[in-house]
């Protein structure tokens, strides 16, 4: 029985090890802005070279699950989102903690995670077919559409002041421009520099605007002292996980979807929940980016689950769903297996392998995330002149390691000053670092699709209207365009005077 | 004992040289592969240099350093010292730097090589419901549907590129070119039904074309294939694409130009004979790569002559920036 | 926390400054592939630029008729220290290469934390000194992240305590 696979991580010990250990050491590698889950995996696949197929495979999947978990460690505590995943996590979760109940917040978003990435594994183990046929069924239109739904999360990032949020976007597509032109290889905005043509590193951009500029922001208040946290109810109520139920299998959903993608992964995924928790939550016992838990739960779920999500184009198809399963993949041919559509046919073992040991790494998450949390909320409290110095350090290294290059360290610095000077008069980065996620995608797929229909608008707006899938992601374009803006409530109001005038 | 990689014993373990001290190699080797983790070239270097250290007695620590179409890995490798302890490990792009304008630099020119390791094998591949199965019935469809057929394409100096410049040398290609930023996704976008046809190269789409969710509709080469039954080599139909075959990526191993011969001379047979190992060879065959091994003057010329076909494909297809001639590139 | 109806010192320039940056960046745009065509690789780039200009104006309009904050200083807006860890920060980025990672982030850290602390230097050093021996462990050697070497000889020094390790020098 091919079904027993899914158990042999459980009853291994070795295997069961494996996982563990490697779930732990994801943790960390992710709470570190410096280390991502895909330079772990990569420096895993000669590391491991040796060994055999089940064993690799225990240990990366476990710092795959554990790592998009820990970004979220740093997110909360510190405001400095370790992984690209955990952007959304902070935008609630330091308010969180600002408020001593830092804790409370890792325990929930602890629990959340379990929960997103057992949805994400639940979809993978049983619509893995059906939910592949459906992503590689999107073409360039609906990329295109996706991406600017995505950026119109600009509206929901802004805080204060919409117009300024609209610049950091802009400022963020920009960014995601620099390099030589990927479809192309024209070169945009390079001014003859060699190092620029690989492009800005998009972690770079995040090290320097969330790591460095808030350190800087902090050190403003070096000599306050850190506020001492309460840790009790690390392990949230029954009540509040039931309360958070419904919102959570959709956020799960949206980042199952988004994870399956090939291109899209949990960094999207997490601000799409964000925004979607933010339109569905109607009343937040705080408001949003004050510390709602909702704002916490939503991106924690969302990238936990699209862990499953990026499984199941994998598995089913041989193709990635992000860069962590690209590496994956690269390491099953080094290890003699031909991931591709056949794998389920000619080693349908795999899969359920996969499923198991997926599962077991999100059971140890769950336990070392709880556990945990009284050593790590310590961090908070450390003396900060011996933490700021570090998480500067850290950051360096962080932005040096993307692709061994001092120009990424240089950008990095420069954006970390930038950011402290935006943060200073009232720009958040948010919507930057969305700009240069989602620059690419709306760039690429545009022209792809324009190209596709010889630069014909007319025919590609017959393409969006006649299939289901473009016309549903305009719709969703339009809908959320027009309540993101100040069009929406100024059509309201001519709407009603129109109204009282017909009543009169 | 494997669990004993962790902590601090890890930690020892990757430094252990074991070589004899004062005799190259005498410290770590820097391998910097010039693509992404996970991509063919990474896989590829990954698997031959375990078994490269075990001959060379010494330790290679590898990285991507990608970016520039694998021009800043390559400029990097020509900064730093030539002593054979920076590896460039890479794909065949840097022979095209000087006619794409993308650098004044080549392997032959500005580097030695260690190994070429692989090359891989060109076919063109289409949607499975497509209404064409051959080469020669795709190019009467594009006769009788001019620019209907999209056609997949990776950037000017990409394999498709070059791909679609050969066979655009010999017939009539009237398509529409949809641009993607690497086979993977463009092979993706196939099986989506987003384009129709695509130039891939063989490993890549292997395991598809197994399950029958892309069909192959011609092999570009000169000889039949093993992993692709039944389907002739384009030649069989169209002999005058003799004269530009066998043509294909190649992988493999650098050092800058002015390292010791002795070094080089190590570095090749540790590689040469690491290529032998037997789950390396099985690797190339599943993903349907052809081993080369060539070293010394013999890899050069392999190269030189891959340069000459392929620069002035681009150039007559009107993609190069710049003339094969101003390089002293002979025409093939 | 930045209050949207005052204007902050700086917040004039930085707005202006922004509008230039904004304008040259289009500038360059326009450049890539001309104004021809919608799917030029220079389309999108001007795009964005553009909204960037946009933007900008009008944030910079709004900015200046905001009256001037009476709260902050300039010294609160950028105190010593933030500056000063800034020039640090660039002071090691361009030491990075020539002298290397290991001693140029002990220089850093050592300053970074006494400055910071207002404290003992040697005790500085020391934390500083602690701090590095855990970062190189896990960056250098179990991630084999190749920070710059400069001045110290690492790999030598390395492959030694191996070959010694591995039954001493042969």
């Amino acid at each position: 029985m091919d079904f027993t696979h899914f158990f042999m991580t459980w009853i291994d010990l070795r295997l069961l090890a494996l996982v563990g250990a490697g779930t732990f050491a994801g943790i960390y590698i992710g709470a570190i802005p410096g280390l991502s889950v895909t330079m772990a995996v990569s420096i895993l696949i000669s590391f491991t070279f040796g060994w055999e197929m089940y064993d690799a495979l225990a240990l990366m999947i476990g710092i795959y699950m554990g790592g998009v978990y820990g970004g979220s460690r740093t997110a909360i505590l510190l405001n400095i989102p370790g992984a690209p995943s955990a952007i959304a996590t902070a935008l609630d979760g330091y308010p969180l903690a600002k408020k001593g109940l830092a804790g409370e917040a890792i325990g929930l978003s602890t629990t959340m995670s379990a929960l997103g990435g057992l949805i994400g594994i639940a979809v993978l183990g049983f619509a893995a077919p059906a939910v592949s046929e459906f992503a590689i069924r999107f073409q360039p239109r609906d990329y295109m559409l996706l991406a600017i739904l995505g950026i119109l999360l600009v509206g929901s990032l802004s805080g204060e002041s919409l117009i300024k949020g609209v610049f950091a976007g802009a400022l963020g597509l920009t960014i995601g421009c620099v390099g030589l032109d990927p479809l192309t290889a024209q070169e945009r905005f390079t001014f003859g520099y060699i190092e620029l043509w690989g492009g800005i590193s998009f972690v770079a951009v995040m090290i320097g605007l969330f790591g460095v500029s808030e350190a800087l922001m902090q050190l403003k208040h070096i000599n306050t002292p850190a506020l001492k946290q309460k840790i009790t109810r690390v392990i949230p109520s029954w009540k509040s996980v039931l309360k958070f139920l419904p919102l959570s299998v959709q956020t799960s959903l949206i980042g199952v979807i988004i994870g399956a993608l090939p291109g899209t992964g949990g960094d999207i995924a997490a601000l799409m929940s964000y925004d979607h928790a933010k339109r569905v939550t109607k009343n937040p016992e705080v408001p949003f980016g004050q510390g709602a838990r909702a704002g916490l739960v939503a991106p924690e779920t969302a990238n936990n689950a699209a862990v499953g999500g990026a499984f199941i184009p994998m598995l089913t198809l041989g193709i990635p769903g992000d860069s962590v399963t690209a590496i994956i993949i690269g390491a099953m041919f080094i290890h003699g297996l031909n991931p591709g559509p056949m794998l389920m046919i000619e080693r349908p073992e795999m899969f359920w392998f996969i499923l198991g040991a997926l599962v077991l790494a999100t059971v140890f998450m769950l336990i070392f995330g709880l556990t945990g949390i009284r050593i790590f909320v310590k961090v908070v409290e450390l003396p900060r002149a011996m933490l700021f110095p570090l998480i500067l350090l850290l950051s360096i290294i962080g932005a040096f390691a993307v692709n061994n290059a001092l120009t990424d360290v240089y950008w990095m610095l420069g954006f970390g000053v930038l950011g402290y000077f935006m943060k200073l008069y009232g720009y958040q980065l948010g919507p930057v670092i969305l700009g240069v996620i989602l620059s690419r995608l709306i760039d690429d797929n545009w022209r792809r699709a324009i190209i596709s229909e010889r630069e014909d608008l007319g025919r590609l707006f017959h393409g969006i209207f006649t299939s289901p899938l473009s016309l549903v992601l305009f719709m969703a374009v339009v809908a959320i365009f027009f309540t993101s803006t100040p069009l929406w409530p100024m059509l309201k109001n001519k709407l009603r005077k129109a109204a009282a005038k017909k009543d009169a | 004992m494997k669990l004993k990689l962790f902590g601090a014993v890890s930690a020892a373990a990757l430094v252990i040289a074991g070589a004899a001290f004062a005799e190259y190699p005498e410290k770590e080797i820097q391998g910097i592969i010039q693509w992404g983790a996970g991509g063919s070239t990474d896989a590829v270097m990954r698997a031959v240099t375990p078994h490269a250290e075990e001959v060379l007695g010494g330790k290679v620590v590898m990285q991507n350093m990608t970016g520039g179409v694998g021009a800043i890995a390559a400029k990097f490798t020509m900064t730093q010292k030539a002593d054979g302890y920076t590896l460039l490990m890479g794909a065949e792009n840097p022979m095209l730097y000087k006619v794409m304008g993308l650098g004044n630099f080549d392997y032959n020119s500005d580097f030695e090589p260690v190994a070429l390791l692989a090359r891989g094998v060109p076919i063109l591949v289409a949607r499975p419901d497509a209404p064409y199965n051959t080469f020669k019935e795709l190019v009467d469809y594009m006769a009788a549907n001019p620019e209907e057929v999209k056609f997949g394409s990776t950037g000017p100096g990409g394999l498709p590129s070059v791909v679609t410049a050969m066979l655009d040398a010999e017939v009539d290609i009237s398509a529409t070119f949809v641009p993607y930023d690497g086979d993977g996704p463009a092979l993706t976008a196939l099986q989506g039904g987003a384009i129709d046809v695509m130039p891939a190269v063989l490993g890549a789409a292997l395991e598809a074309i197994k399950a029958e969710r892309i069909k192959v509709i011609a092999l570009v080469d000169s000889t039949p294939n093993e992993a692709l039954p039944g389907i002739p080599p384009i030649t069989e139909d169209f002999p005058g694409y003799g004269k530009y075959l066998p043509w294909g990526p190649f992988f493999g191993v650098f050092v800058k130009a002015g390292t010791p011969d002795d070094v080089v001379a190590k570095l090749s047979a540790a590689y040469l004979e690491g290529a032998q190992a037997t789950d390396f060879v099985e690797l190339l065959h599943n993903r349907a790569y052809l081993p080369i091994n060539l070293s010394g003057a013999e890899a050069k010329d392999y190269m030189a002559k891959w340069q000459s076909v392929t620069s002035w494909l681009v150039y007559d297809a009107g993609i190069a920036k710049k003339s094969p001639e101003d390089f002293d590139i002979p025409r093939p | 926390m930045h209050d949207p109806n005052r204007r902050l010192p700086g917040e004039r320039i930085f707005s202006v400054l922004m509008v230039a940056v904004s304008l040259f960046l289009f500038y360059t745009a326009t450049q890539i592939s001309g104004l021809s065509g919608l799917a030029e690789p220079g389309s999108f780039p001007m795009f964005a630029t553009g909204m960037m200009v946009i933007t900008s104006t009008i944030i910079t309009f709004k900015t200046l008729r905001l009256p001037h904050s009476d709260v902050h200083g300039w010294k609160s807006v950028f105190p010593g220290l933030v500056i000063l860890t800034i020039i640090l920060m660039g002071f090691y980025a361009l030491a990075l290469q020539p002298v290397g990672f290991l001693p140029t982030s002990f220089v850093f850290l050592t300053i970074a934390n006494w400055v910071m602390a207002r404290g003992n230097p040697l005790r500085a050093a020391l934390t500083s000194a602690l701090s590095l021996v855990l970062v190189y462990v896990v960056f250098r050697l179990v991630f084999s992240v190749l920070m710059p070497e400069g001045i110290v000889p690492e790999r030598e020094i390395l492959a030694y305590i191996g070959s010694i390790l591995n039954g001493g020098v042969k």
